[in-house]
């Protein structure tokens, strides 16, 4: 009995340092029944695989500013619908729209409208993807 | 003769400056300067793109060009187009946490031993999806498809080239790409060679349309599809790839793997590739491992903690 909390214990350091993989493909960490629109200033365009992603700041009324990742499809799925590896560049203020992970980290994926500049840019699909909810093309 | 040699030279500044003359009035922005830009990374058009095309005959034995699988549904995220991973009543739908693949649409013939093989496989979607930090899907550490799965996952835009003794297969999904041996030679003896990711490939011409290839090898570190359906090292693959006109190719793949299903299924049956122009340019599509890191770091690892909800 007497071991139980040290073994208790381990077992919490030990799973605290074990690092999870989101897997790109899966779906699992955002919440797909709520979209969010966040506005803020673009700080870095990441053309990447397996996805892109675009960071930018947020700044909400008492002057807080939240970094955001919000990620985006591949290369090629993203240039059928119109992005390009030049689309954002820093100091862009963008508009957008997404679904957030479910820990309520400041992660998205984008999901629907976006606004570059004030003026609207090519809607991110996901809907061939098969999930009706917005589970991401690969 | 110095005046000869000063006009000369007046001649061949002028020359070589008429490109750029020439260039200059065609500035960013014209017609042609996009025309050139959008000669780079094409992407395929939808199926909506081919409805009601006119085709030429097919030409005898010649599966050259390039070939748009994207369009009927060749990315196939819920495992192989055949046989996905979904439910009846959810038939888009990542369901998750199903304890098996029983329920599914059309389920799999698989033996016991294909069964407690499928279970070790950890997919992030279909009916059986885990949660974040769970799935061990190989292609997520930027490991090879291998074949047959870039025929049964993100199967985008395919090139293929032949020449005398080989047909070249180039998949555009993680650059990777397969010879097709046609000089008559016979598939290796497993207990000698070496298991591959792609396995080895004999293909020959049964008819004037149509090609069938014959896969053994692969090693056993590769899933068949999305959604973690298992193979073993004993799994064969039959290709056959049937040239229906000019732009039209139909593929159907046949999985033998006696150990893990009972009798062979047809992952794809008769799916068509849309033949893209011959100056189609097939934009890369790298897994690197680096980049994959990154997104790891940033996106996959903060958005895999369970936190509570703020």
């Amino acid at each position: 009995m007497k071991h139980k909390l040290p073994l208790l214990s381990l077992a919490v350091a030990v799973s605290t340092f074990v690092v999870p993989l989101l897997a790109h493909h899966g779906n699992a960490a955002y919440n797909y029944d709520k979209k969010i629109t966040v506005s803020g200033i673009v700080t870095e365009w990441i053309w990447a695989n397996p996805h892109c992603w675009l960071k930018f700041d947020a700044k909400n009324e008492s002057g807080e500013v939240t970094h955001w990742i919000v990620e985006a499809s591949a290369p090629p799925t993203v240039s059928a619908q119109g992005w390009s590896h030049n689309s954002f560049k820093p100091g862009d203020q963008v508009t957008v729209t997404m679904i957030q992970v479910k820990n309520g980290q400041a992660i998205g994926r984008f999901e629907g409208d976006v606004i570059l500049n004030g003026k609207p840019f090519p809607p991110h699909d996901n809907g061939s993807s098969g999930n009706p909810k917005g589970g991401p093309k690969p | 003769m110095s005046k000869c040699c000063v006009f000369s030279a007046i001649l061949l500044t002028a020359l070589l400056s008429l490109p750029r003359l020439l260039h200059a009035q065609n500035a960013p922005g014209t017609t042609e300067q996009q025309a050139k830009q959008q000669s780079w990374n094409n992407g395929p058009p939808p199926k909506k793109a081919y409805v009601g095309k006119k085709s030429a005959p097919a030409p005898r034995r010649n599966l050259s060009g390039i070939w748009n699988a994207a369009a009927e549904g060749g990315v196939q995220p819920k495992g192989v187009l055949e046989y996905p991973a979904l439910l009846p009543d959810h038939p888009q739908d990542d369901i998750g946490e199903q304890p098996d693949e029983g329920k599914i649409s059309h389920p799999l013939p698989y033996t016991p031993l294909g069964l407690a093989a499928l279970k070790a496989n950890k997919p992030g979607v279909g009916v059986r999806a885990v949660g974040p930090g769970l799935v061990n899907d190989p292609v997520d550490f930027c490991d090879p498809q291998g074949f047959p799965r870039m025929e049964l996952f993100e199967f985008r835009v395919l090139e293929i080239a032949q020449n005398r003794n080989q047909v070249l297969l180039l998949y555009q999904f993680y650059d990777n790409w397969r010879v097709i041996w046609t000089d008559g030679r016979a598939l290796p003896d497993l207990k000698e060679a070496e298991p591959r990711w792609n396995g080895y490939s004999v293909g020959k011409w049964v008819d004037d349309y149509t090609f069938v290839v014959d896969t053994v090898g692969m090693n056993e570190k590769t899933w068949l599809d999305n959604a973690g359906r298992p193979h073993s090292g004993d799994l064969t693959v039959q290709e056959r790839f049937h040239r229906v006109d000019y732009d039209t190719l139909e593929l159907t793949v046949t999985i033998n793997d006696p150990k893990f299903y009972l009798q062979p299924w047809q992952a794809l049956n008769k799916f068509v590739l849309h033949r893209l122009p011959d100056d189609y340019d097939i934009q890369e599509f790298f897994c690197a491992p680096s980049e994959t890191a990154d997104y790891n770091k940033l996106i996959g690892n903060p958005a895999s903690v369970e936190t509570p909800q703020k």
